[in-house]
């Protein structure tokens, strides 16, 4: 093996450990929340509050 | 980057694009968002507080009552599982933020609004931004939960509840494992952190045929709760009807209420009630000192309320709740 390619090989190798670690971190101290931020959009359908607003049909 | 929930016990780990088990609460970019904030999926304009069921706060007062979709359980008897275990994207919803919903219970002169049918637990933060608008014009809030929540955004949250209706589904961790993908300890503590901030506390027990309908498990329960919260805390055994993934179980019968009733009566509680079953004398309130009839109800309508100033009329005894 020629240093050239050993360097590259060194260099691959120490790149997948850093970003594996990296990876790893992020799940391993993920960051915490208590509260969300509220979005802007409902992903659902949207429908006027008449629509919305009459007799429930569930309990509670 | 791994987003971690520490709304609930749960503690999801969610990833970016997905929700936690809620399905409510989404990893953006790294960042904890609500996607239910403001836009509930129902609003209920006619319920009696009766039916969160409320025995002893405002009674014989409409409630306005709003749900978003999602639930941090996963009841396998879950009686509103069609709003619960649905995903945001399948739903549809009002855009009501906090100042409208407000200003709607303002306008139709309500004293309270209930946040209920799911639970107001997964969003979170609508309801507390409404609770603490609503406490700023004199509109009173409910919450009706599972109580499924970590100590320290509960505790930030009672500051604005003025009641609450709290589900004790089981007295075993087991069963709450196994039934609803929960666990006791944490809605214990919850319940004992309501009652101890001052708010007015109510509690069910749904009666399940075959899982929790032994005496000796509803006189655990009954035991529990007098200890802990207290003789004067209103419990309410409700009737189970087979639904969502429990369609194989029959219906919980009257007599296996009464039952619960008597048990928890023997067992020193002041205000025990039979509910989703007619019944005679397990919807009224009766005075604890000299057992009269104080509150006579059926259904959800009251048809006499004899207290006076929140007492009994004949023996003065003060009754638990928040009468005015």
């Amino acid at each position: 093996m020629t240093r050239r390619k050993f360097i590259q090989r060194l260099i691959k190798t120490g790149s997948a450990v850093i970003a594996g670690t990296c990876r790893l971190a992020k799940k391993v101290a993920p960051r915490k929340f208590v509260r969300a931020i509220k979005v802007k959009s409902y992903p659902g359908s949207l429908r006027p509050l008449r629509d919305i607003a009459k007799q429930s049909k569930w309990s509670g | 980057m791994t987003v971690q929930c520490e709304l609930c016990p749960k503690m999801c780990l969610i990833e970016p694009g997905q929700s936690g088990e809620c399905r409510v609460r989404i990893n953006i970019d790294g960042v904890l968002h609500s996607v239910v904030y403001g836009f509930p999926c129902s609003v209920s304009p006619y319920d009696p507080v009766e039916k969160k069921p409320l025995f002893h706060f405002l009674p014989g007062t409409r409630i306005l009552s709003i749900a978003t979709v999602g639930c941090n359980l996963h009841c396998l008897n879950c009686q509103n599982w069609d709003i619960s275990q649905k995903n945001p994207e399948e739903s549809t919803a009002a855009f009501l933020p906090p100042e409208r919903l407000v200003q709607l219970a303002k306008s139709n002169r309500y004293l309270s609004i209930a946040y209920t049918y799911s639970d107001p637990i997964i969003f979170y933060e609508y309801t507390y931004d409404t609770a603490k608008l609503a406490r700023k014009e004199g509109i009173r809030s409910v919450l009706v939960t599972a109580g499924y929540i970590n100590p320290q955004p509960w505790k930030e949250l009672l500051e604005y509840i003025d009641a609450a209706n709290i589900d004790l589904k089981f007295i075993s961790d087991d069963l709450y494992r196994r039934i609803c993908t929960g666990t006791l300890k944490p809605v214990q503590n919850a319940m004992v952190m309501a009652k101890a901030s001052g708010i007015l506390v109510e509690v069910t027990n749904l009666i399940i045929p075959t899982l929790n309908d032994k005496p000796e498990q509803i006189r655990e329960l009954a035991r529990w709760l007098k200890t802990n919260l207290g003789r004067e805390t209103p419990l309410h055994f409700s009737g189970f009807y087979p639904r969502y993934k429990m369609q194989h179980l029959p219906p919980t019968s009257l007599k296996t209420l009464e039952m619960a009733r008597e048990i928890a009566i023997s067992e020193g509680l002041d205000y025990v009630y039979i509910g989703n079953v007619r019944s005679k004398e397990g919807e009224n309130t009766y005075c604890p000192g000299c057992k009269g009839l104080l509150i006579e109800r059926k259904g959800y309508t009251i048809l006499q309320n004899r207290l006076k100033e929140g007492c009994c009329p004949d023996c003065s005894q003060e009754i638990y709740g928040v009468w005015k």
